[in-house]
């Protein structure tokens, strides 16, 4: 994506039309963002691809990158979710339907769809780095897109089942005939029947098939550091295995350095890379 | 073409400049020089061989800069003029025109372009003059360039007695110095051989011959934790680096302003991340990040190396450290076995 002249520090206006906690303890809170112009619109699903992130921008707190978390065929928002962490988290935490916010993006590479089609998916997501697989699986369940990928297998990990994000949606993917979906918790629960134990152990139980298939990971770097090996072992090439990385950004257009992993910058040469391009690079993660 | 700028007509062509341009040119600040809007009453500090300690990046990526005014009740925001008048740049030296150069394939990259960089490197002619003794703390012939290399220069300057001798390099330099006189056959000789002498007198610093590579296999060795032992993390090296580029974005709420301000990667909060996790959270991290960059990532990225030998970090760094005695003992560091 090229700039083209304009200045690419601008946050797009956008207005918030959604916004609704994602888990019970408040720590997750999910925005629906809406253009306020139809052009910016237009220019935004024209270059958006599951996988990439977008600052978000409010002024006097300043900005945060975040992953994508709906597909294009959703709507005309964009949704976000956002854990509270920070002075900015703590602040987008309280804005509500109809509140401004600015947003630059997309941003960074996103999945490689087109390398991917004709295989089978493996997607494993950790906490709320679910958010960009949820886009993902969602991409890939429109009746246009499905018949791009072969068997499609979720698996999702989050501490409780309070911290589990878009439940009632995913709780629809159980009665999906294209698809299978596990999800985990930490520690057993009442009334929790699917999986409990730590994701790579999942994996490791639902051991996916690496024939003609590529293993998507995101989740927090421990998860991603342990669920890699477990691919491996299954079988999986380094270039079959794809992970999406995070770093502090600032400008996420790769000038303002601080995002570097070697040579790479995490906000435009990623954020998604394969196993087999994070083997190249040196070990500043 | 070449031209013969009498030292007593130097005044009296910056003026004239001055009408059409801001001028900016190295003025004496305590006991540094530095660029400065020129005056008639300015000071000029322009004998070889000091540079200015305030590196001439920040014309065009100032140490803080306003990127957009904004209202945040009501979120609105509005752009600031990125665009200077016509600007004209006298006694920038070799290292430092390279550095602009370099610094282009960041801000004026295919992918993103950033305006404010590419306003003002637009609107900008530069005069660079040449040295002819270069001091101790300098090795630019180390690093592919040259005391009077003229990479990245509109002119260039060679000193004489009484005079200075003018080599056009660019379209945007030739009407300047068209009211002077050429120089002689005699001239040109002259300067030739001043040019060679000073380049010859500049010995090779370290050897950069298979040095990304070294590099690129001690990354988990110990090398990083002698050279960094000493450091005090101020970050002078990068902040007076002609070719560090490092910001950081933030919103000053009291004036309603976004801006960037120079950032260092020699800061522990320049990678610490909302998690708590920091990637870099030693010295050890952050002076590799610092050299890795320079001597190794810049090479994957334009096979040019990041550093134009200006010798800043060298002079001013307050315990002493030397990035040149750094690589040499990088060029010297056995392999270790980092790995079972």
């Amino acid at each position: 994506m090229h700039n083209n002249g304009h200045n690419p520090y601008k946050p797009t206006p956008m207005h918030i039309v959604r916004a609704y906690y994602e888990s019970n303890d408040r720590s997750l809170k999910t925005l629906e963002l809406v253009f306020d112009h139809q052009a910016d619109r237009d220019e935004f699903f024209e270059a958006y691809n599951p996988g990439q992130f977008c600052q978000l921008s409010i002024f006097g707190k300043g900005e945060a990158p975040f992953g994508v978390a709906s597909a294009a065929w959703e709507g005309d928002f964009v949704r976000f979710t956002i854990q509270k962490m920070g002075s900015f988290t703590q602040y987008a935490h309280q804005l509500q339907a109809g509140d401004a916010i600015g947003m630059r993006g997309p941003l960074g590479n996103g999945f490689p769809l087109e390398d991917w089609k004709g295989k089978n998916l493996v997607i494993i997501g950790g906490g709320c780095a679910f958010s960009t697989l949820y886009a993902l699986t969602k991409h890939v369940h429109h009746p246009q897109n499905r018949p791009d990928f072969d068997q499609l297998v979720v698996i999702y990990g989050a501490r409780t089942s309070g911290l589990c994000m878009y439940k009632h949606d995913i709780q629809s993917w159980y009665q999906r005939d294209d698809m299978e979906i596990h999800q985990a918790i930490d520690v057993p629960e009442e009334d929790w029947s699917h999986h409990v134990g730590y994701v790579p152990d999942v994996v490791k139980n639902v051991a996916p098939s690496p024939e003609n298939a590529v293993a998507v990971v995101c989740g927090p770097p421990i998860m991603t550091k342990y669920t890699l090996p477990v691919l491996v072992e299954l079988g999986f090439a380094p270039d079959t295995i794809f992970t999406s990385l995070e770093k502090r950004m600032k400008c996420g257009i790769g000038k303002c350095g601080r995002c570097n992993i070697g040579s790479k910058y995490i906000c435009k040469d990623g954020p998604v890379f394969s196993l087999a391009e994070l083997q190249e690079l040196p070990d500043d993660i | 073409m070449m031209y013969i700028l009498e030292k007593k007509k130097l005044n009296k062509i910056l003026s004239t400049w001055a009408q059409e341009h801001e001028v900016f040119v190295p003025q004496k600040v305590e006991e540094y020089s530095q660029f400065l809007p020129y005056t008639e009453d300015s000071e000029l500090a322009l004998k070889s061989p000091h540079n200015t300690r305030y590196p001439p990046k920040a014309l065009f990526l100032p140490q803080s800069e306003v990127m957009l005014k904004f209202n945040n009740r009501t979120q609105k925001y509005e752009e600031v003029n990125t665009t200077p008048k016509s600007r004209l740049v006298f006694g920038v030296r070799p290292c430092d025109a390279k550095a602009f150069r370099l610094l282009d394939t960041v801000f004026d990259a295919e992918d993103y372009a950033d305006p404010y960089w590419k306003a003002k490197r637009d609107a900008t002619i530069l005069i660079g003059i040449g040295c002819e003794v270069p001091p101790s703390t300098c090795f630019c012939t180390t690093v592919g360039g040259g005391p009077f290399n003229q990479d990245g220069l509109d002119a260039i300057l060679t000193e004489l007695e009484g005079s200075y001798l003018v080599q056009i390099l660019t379209e945007k330099a030739e009407t300047l110095f068209a009211s002077l006189s050429p120089a002689t056959i005699e001239q040109e000789k002259q300067v030739e051989a001043i040019q060679t002498k000073a380049h010859d007198s500049m010995s090779p610093a370290f050897e950069t011959d298979g040095l990304k590579q070294k590099l690129d296999q001690i990354f988990e060795s110990s090398y990083w934790d002698k050279i960094s032992e000493s450091c005090l993390g101020c970050g002078i090296c990068t902040f007076l680096c002609p070719t560090c580029f490092c910001f950081d974005i933030v919103d000053e709420v009291q004036r309603k302003e976004r801006v960037r301000n120079w950032d260092t990667c020699m800061f522990r909060i320049y990678s610490q991340e909302a998690s708590g996790h920091n990637p870099r959270p030693t010295r050890r991290e952050r002076t590799r990040q610092r050299l890795m960059h320079k001597y190794s990532y810049w090479l994957d990225h334009i096979d040019e190396i990041g550093c134009t030998g200006c010798g800043r970090c060298v002079r001013y760094c307050p315990v002493g450290l030397d990035i040149r005695a750094m690589l040499r003992t990088a060029n010297t560091h056995e392999s270790e076995a980092v790995h079972a």
